[in-house]
Order: structure tokens, then sequence, then C-alpha cells
């Protein structure tokens, strides 16, 4: 605009400020995508689906216990080795205690290195 | 102060805006096409399918029998390895309309050796062949079967390792792709 007369400044300014504002606007949006990501990713490594699988099996093994020791230990040894080998996760399950409550407790435990689940499981 | 002279300058700078708005536009779309955490999406949806469709088949079906799973578990014969397939692949594939979805699995459990605490894994059914292609999800379910033999073909299990009767606990795995 050299050739020309310089009454409209503003405006290319305006046009400036706009366009670059825009670009701003964009550069956060495109953080969406890295935000998804991780969201997703999160979601699917959380292991909801086996920390509640691993809490019925542990809690249907104390049935066992109750009427056959040998069968209940081979169980028990069984979660907790495959658990280790195909699920990456360590489990850990005591021997009912009698609390002092009268009620027997069950204290069992969860961790995969990310998550760590603890429950102090009560009986009737 | 006011006149009617930059009308021209106006309009180029109206179009300067747009020339460079629609060109930040065309290149974030170009860019952001597919987003990444949209696969995790469907992934995580089948594996909840399959995660439920395991735990429906480990419902009793009444007071005095075992669920099917564990049925199928305690006394795995080619019978049985068919009676997995069809149970699970309805459980998967149903749809509320007439056609079928075309999800496929592959099964397997894993169970403890004895003798050594090594992990086997012995296969139960599968729709179509592995090939290492597929992107599949894992689905798990823990059962507690009751198990005899000693692990000869033709026997009534194929965990071996003891000879009366015995509880054990295996992890079906289940693999889960679309094709």
């Amino acid at each position: 605009m050299a050739g020309l007369n310089d009454d409209a400044q503003w405006i290319v300014l305006m046009g400036f400020l706009v366009s670059f504002s825009f670009f701003f606007l964009a550069l956060v949006i495109n953080q969406s995508t890295v935000v998804g990501q991780t969201t997703a990713e999160s979601v699917i490594e959380f292991p909801k689906n086996d920390i509640r699988d691993t809490r019925e099996i542990m809690i249907r093994s104390w049935d066992l216990g109750n009427y056959n020791t040998v069968n209940y230990n081979t169980v028990k040894e069984d979660i907790k080795i495959i658990s280790k080998s195909r699920k990456n996760a360590v489990v850990k399950f005591d021997d009912r205690i009698w609390g002092n409550d009268m009620h027997f407790h069950y204290p069992l435990y969860y961790n995969n290195g990310v998550t760590e689940y603890y429950e102090n499981w009560t009986s009737l | 102060m006011k006149n009617s002279d930059g009308q021209l300058y106006t309009i180029e700078g109206l179009a300067a805006a747009l020339v460079m708005l629609l060109t930040a536009y065309f290149v974030i779309n170009a860019t952001s096409v597919y987003t990444a955490g949209d696969t995790h999406i469907t992934d995580m949806q089948l594996e909840a399918l399959g995660t439920d469709a395991l735990r429906v088949m480990d419902a009793n079906e009444s007071r005095l029998t075992g669920s099917p799973l564990r049925n199928i578990i305690s006394n795995v014969t080619f019978t049985d390895n068919q009676t997995f397939g069809t149970m699970f692949g309805n459980l998967i594939n149903s749809r509320t309309g007439a056609a079928a979805d075309h999800i496929q699995y592959s099964a397997s459990y894993s169970y403890r050796d004895l003798g050594d605490n090594s992990m086997k894994s012995m296969f139960i059914n599968a729709s179509r062949n592995l090939s290492g292609g597929e992107h599949a999800v894992r689905a798990t379910k823990w059962v507690i079967a009751n198990v005899k033999g000693d692990g000869l073909p033709g026997d009534s299990s194929y965990i071996p390792g003891f000879s009366p009767p015995q509880n054990r606990s295996v992890l079906v795995e289940v693999l889960l792709w679309r094709d």
C-alpha cells in the first residue's frame, strides 16, 4: 500500500488483530487431540473390571476354605500365580480373621503397579 | 475526521482476514482428521462387551447347576468347545436388528501346572484363526472349576497333575476384534 494514501491503516490493523486472535484460538483447539487421547488411555488403563473380577474370585474362594482346605490352598495359589503372569498384577489375600466385632474379616489386596486396591471385606 | 476515502482498505482488510482464517481452518482440519483417542474408545467398548458376555456366561442357570462357563472348563470336550463358541458368539454379535455383528474372537484359558508352577494355556474355541494382523483387545474372567482327570487325551479335563477331583482356578482369556 505504499503508493496509496494511508487513511485506513487501522482497518488493516484490525484485520491482523482478528487473524492473530483466531490463530491462537486454533492453537488451543489443536490441543484437544492430545487431551482426548490421554483421557481415553487413562480410562482404558484403569483396571476396573480386573479388580471387580479378582475381588469376586477371592471372595468365592473363601467358601472353599470352609470345608476343603486342600482345594482352598490350591485355588489360592492358582489365583496368585496366574494373576502375576497373565494379568501383571500382584494379589494377596489372607485367611480370615475373627475380629473383635464378632465378624470374619477377609483382607484382600490388588496392585498392578499403577493402581492399588485394598479392601477389608467383612462377613455377616 | 470521517470520510469515505478508505472503503477499499476496509474491503482489503476484511479479505485479508478471511484469507488468513480460511488458511488456518484448512491447515488445522488437515492435521486432525483422525483423533488417536478415538481408537481407545472403541477398544474400551469392545473390551466391556467381552467382559460382560463372560460375566453372563458365568451366571448360574439354576440353583442346582453351575454356570455354563464353569461347566465348559470343568469338562472340556469337543462339544463343550462348540457350546462356548455358540453361546459366546451369540452374546457378542447380537444386535437389535436382524443382521448380526462381525466381532470375531479367540478363546483360551490359562492354568497353573502343579508340578513346577509354570503357566499352561489351553485353547477353547475361535471364530477365526489368529493371523497376527488383528487389532484385538483382551477380556478375561476368573473361574473356579471342579476338575478331575490326569490330563491324558480323552479325559474329562485337560488340566493335568492330580487324580482326585479338585477345585482349580483358571483364567479364561478371550481376544476380540472386528473383522
